[in-house]
């Protein structure tokens, strides 16, 4: 399906090959949450919530990598 | 002395009620409206993310069959007749319904959108729409649990 026969609501996302770049904005918005509900002063939330996404992201990376080395080690 | 010394916060269970109803209202009646703002935005972009991603009917309600019928056993509509067994067969929908109303009214047009025959997402697609969804759903659990926690501190 292409961009142009989406219909919001109705249809999926036609972003099938690119499904993996969806961790980022989720991986902000928890950020940006878990940092107002946690920092008092909402000026450090900006700054707090894009180290936190990068540890998310980091931390996910870091997952399927040793997630991926192990399977093929298993396989080998 | 400003107004805001003045007026009273109200009790923690309202506060948590209201954060419920509409997400990170509960810090706008603490005050704390900078706070309030960023987190209701927030919590309601992945809710809509969610539904943009992997469709309206990512929003599976429990009680229905996929064609948006009522399902009943021995006559009695499933949802009454044996709810824990059927909530426990949808349980995506306990974490999206913590995000509010806005749970329930998505899932009218989920079911519309099935009883209009329109068939839901599949696969990896479905499901990171409705991980959005719920992701939403648990932030606005926390959200609202410290927000009449602030209230209950401030009352103190």
């Amino acid at each position: 399906m292409s961009l142009l026969a989406y219909t919001p609501l109705i249809d999926p996302l036609p972003i099938w090959s690119y499904w993996m770049w969806l961790i980022v904005p989720l991986s902000a918005g928890v950020a940006v949450v878990y940092k107002s509900i946690k920092t008092e002063s909402m000026r450090e939330v900006p700054r707090k919530a894009l180290v936190t996404t990068l540890w998310i992201i980091g931390g996910m990376a870091f997952a399927a990598v040793a997630l991926t080395a192990i399977v093929r080690l298993l396989e080998a | 002395m400003s107004n805001d010394r003045v007026r009273p916060i109200l009790p923690p269970p309202l506060i948590a009620l209201v954060g419920w109803l509409v997400p990170g209202a509960g810090y706008l009646l603490i005050r704390q409206r900078a706070r309030g703002l960023t987190v209701g935005i927030t919590i309601l972009i992945l809710f809509v993310l969610g539904l943009l991603i992997g469709g309206i009917r990512v929003i599976d309600v429990p009680g229905y069959d996929d064609s948006g019928a009522r399902r009943t056993v021995a006559g009695r509509w499933l949802l009454t007749a044996a709810p824990v067994a059927e909530i426990a067969n949808k349980p995506w929908y306990v974490p999206q319904i913590l995000t509010g109303p806005v749970t329930l009214l998505a899932g009218q047009f989920s079911l519309n959108a099935a009883r209009n025959r329109i068939d839901p997402s599949h696969a990896r697609i479905r499901d990171i729409g409705t991980l959005y969804t719920a992701v939403a759903g648990m932030l606005n659990l926390m959200a609202l649990i410290d927000a009449a926690h602030r209230a209950g501190k401030e009352r103190a």
